[in-house]
């Protein structure tokens, strides 16, 4: 396997200007959709299976300045243990050789498992051609020798492309130097390889907790539950079995007929 | 976690329908299965429509299933593709362009109605001989009964497992989920049989009367589990947990749970049965008690899969 990739998004220097949502619309030849008035700049609430970069603008109430404004390019985590590719009953979600996750637009049947699976929110079902759709970490272009498009239109750095342990490092030391500056709550989302997940291969840098960027603070690979669930069914299975056995056992309880 | 923020696969109800009747197959063929191999002249008529009912109700929930694919043509990748990528799970077993991956619960049960479907077919179609005056093949009959009852099981309790290892609020931490689906698929499944029996007349009193008792059995494990996942749920914490509970138990999906699956899945069979239905079963309170658990049945998989899409 070649070495990770990341994306490294820091919330910090977003100017939320957007370029990065029109950069991977054009680069992934995304369909125009309508617009959807969701109270502040961004369009539209949630991804969709058109738009997989999307700008985010939360509003955080602070005693001493009344409200804090944040703004946040999201996007697809490409999760070290991911949700949506466990979940994939056809494999057409695979990692690719940079670990990334990726969706095999020509395996992919559309039972949309994977949609409910994302413990963010990401993948999208696409009606008109059948099949789930997500960020593909610009898949062709990396595998061109160049970064993703969103990275690539990014006016202030905000989102960084590279290696992911090289990206890490600039990551824990930009938090540093935040801290410095009096911002106390900034904090790495997902680069902590041995956190949730795995780590994220496209991770963040916050200013304030994560639920404020309506970020699960503890995101669960839902696939954990499989191993109990199954027990307590079989469990379940057994207390059936053997009450069927007792059921139709032993003397009739046949009456005169 | 803000729970609005979550998607929801938005499966319609074609894939309740189709939950519910695997159910039904998987428990109706355990039984039958029970019955043959404990005494399979006396309980001929559970054998025999406990096994046409299973193979009758596996068929139509497959092609549900594929009817709802956003491309139904590719039914088949469920188990296979023509050329598979290499990493596609951190369990995955590849064999040829075949893939197994026991942590997808869908990918696994996609195989598990496979299995299921052929030894239901092989029941049924020996019972079906048996009916035109053929000769049973009693061992391998039996044979099939075992091996298929491990696949009918895992056909009733799958979509449970399934929905817990989605990211939805309400099923990620339910963990109960297979046993409660379970459970429903033994009671629905004996109740099947029993109002088919309850219909066709004849001398049907000790069968009816038997399976009532495993049905008063299952409904009993049914609550339990019931009660287990609100408990399991509510335990959990957090905000969209609760929320997505109370859109269960006091919000939209409310009416539904309380009068459809706690009052008419529940209450009320249990308490015909212990009021009567067991000791002096007759045909018309077989097919009462069968007809509300099957309902019952429905409409509490039905109404915990709305709720955990919604919230």
């Amino acid at each position: 396997m070649a070495r990770t990739l990341a994306m490294f998004t820091d919330v910090s220097l977003c100017i939320g200007c957007r370029a990065c949502q029109v950069a991977c619309k054009q680069w992934n030849q995304l369909a125009p959709e309508e617009p959807e008035w969701t109270g502040s700049y961004q369009n539209h609430p949630h991804f969709t299976d058109k738009s997989y970069r999307l700008v985010r603008f939360f509003e955080e109430p602070d005693d001493k300045v009344g409200i804090r404004w944040h703004m946040m390019s999201d996007v697809c985590k490409h999760c070290a243990q991911a949700g949506c590719l466990e979940a994939c009953p056809t494999g057409a979600i695979y990692r690719t050789d940079y670990g990334t996750v990726n969706i095999n637009q020509d395996i992919c049947n559309g039972c949309r498992y994977c949609v409910s699976a994302c413990p963010f929110g990401v993948v999208a079902f696409n009606h008109d051609t059948g099949t789930a759709t997500k960020c593909t970490f610009c898949n062709d272009r990396i595998h061109n020798g160049l970064g993703p498009a969103c990275a690539k239109a990014c006016p202030t750095e905000s989102i960084r492309f590279g290696f992911r342990d090289e990206l890490a490092d600039k990551a824990r030391k930009r938090v540093e130097e935040l801290r410095k500056m009096g911002y106390k709550d900034a904090q790495l989302y997902g680069e902590d390889q041995n956190g949730p997940l795995g780590g994220l291969n496209a991770f963040f840098l916050l200013l304030s907790k994560p639920s404020i960027y309506g970020l699960p603070e503890k995101p669960k690979l839902p696939q954990r539950n499989v191993f109990v669930d199954s027990l307590l069914s079989i469990g379940a299975a057994v207390a059936v079995g053997l009450g069927a056995v007792v059921a139709f056992r032993g003397r009739g309880v046949r009456e005169d007929s | 976690m803000e729970p609005g923020l979550l998607k929801s696969a938005d499966w319609p109800l074609l894939i309740d329908v189709y939950f519910f009747l695997g159910g039904i197959a998987g428990g109706a063929f355990v039984i039958a299965t029970i019955a043959n191999l404990l005494d399979r002249q006396r309980y001929r008529d559970v054998v025999r429509v406990g096994y046409y009912i299973a193979l009758l109700a596996v068929l139509p929930g497959a092609i549900f299933l594929i009817v709802d694919l956003g491309l139904p043509t590719r039914f088949l990748h469920m188990i296979m593709v023509a050329k598979p990528s290499t990493e596609i799970g951190m369990d995955a077993i590849t064999v040829g362009p075949f893939h197994l991956k026991p942590l997808s619960p869908m990918n696994a049960g996609a195989w598990a109605l496979l299995g299921f479907s052929f030894f239901a077919f092989l029941a049924a179609l020996d019972v079906f001989r048996e009916d035109r005056g053929g000769r049973s093949m009693g061992a391998l009959r039996a044979l099939a009964g075992i091996i298929g009852s491990g696949f009918g099981f895992f056909l009733a309790a799958y979509p449970g497992v399934l929905l817990g290892a989605t990211a939805r609020p309400l099923f990620i931490n339910a963990h109960w989920l297979g046993a409660l689906f379970l459970a429903v698929g033994g009671s629905t499944g004996a109740a099947a049989i029993a109002l088919v029996l309850s219909l066709m007349g004849g001398e049907q009193r000790e069968a009816l009367s038997r399976l009532m008792r495993f049905t008063a059995f299952a409904l009993v494990v049914q609550a339990a589990a019931l009660i287990l996942f609100i408990v399991a749920v509510s335990s959990a914490g957090s905000a969209g947990l609760s929320k997505a509970l109370a859109g269960l138990l006091s919000g939209p999906y409310s009416l539904t749970f309380w009068l459809g699956a706690v009052v008419v899945g529940l209450a009320l069979p249990l308490v015909l049965q212990f009021a009567g239905a067991i000791k002096r079963t007759t045909p018309g309170m077989a097919a009462l008690v069968s007809l509300l658990v099957l309902v019952g049945g429905f409409i509490v998989k039905y109404v915990i899969i709305a709720a955990g899409q919604a919230t």
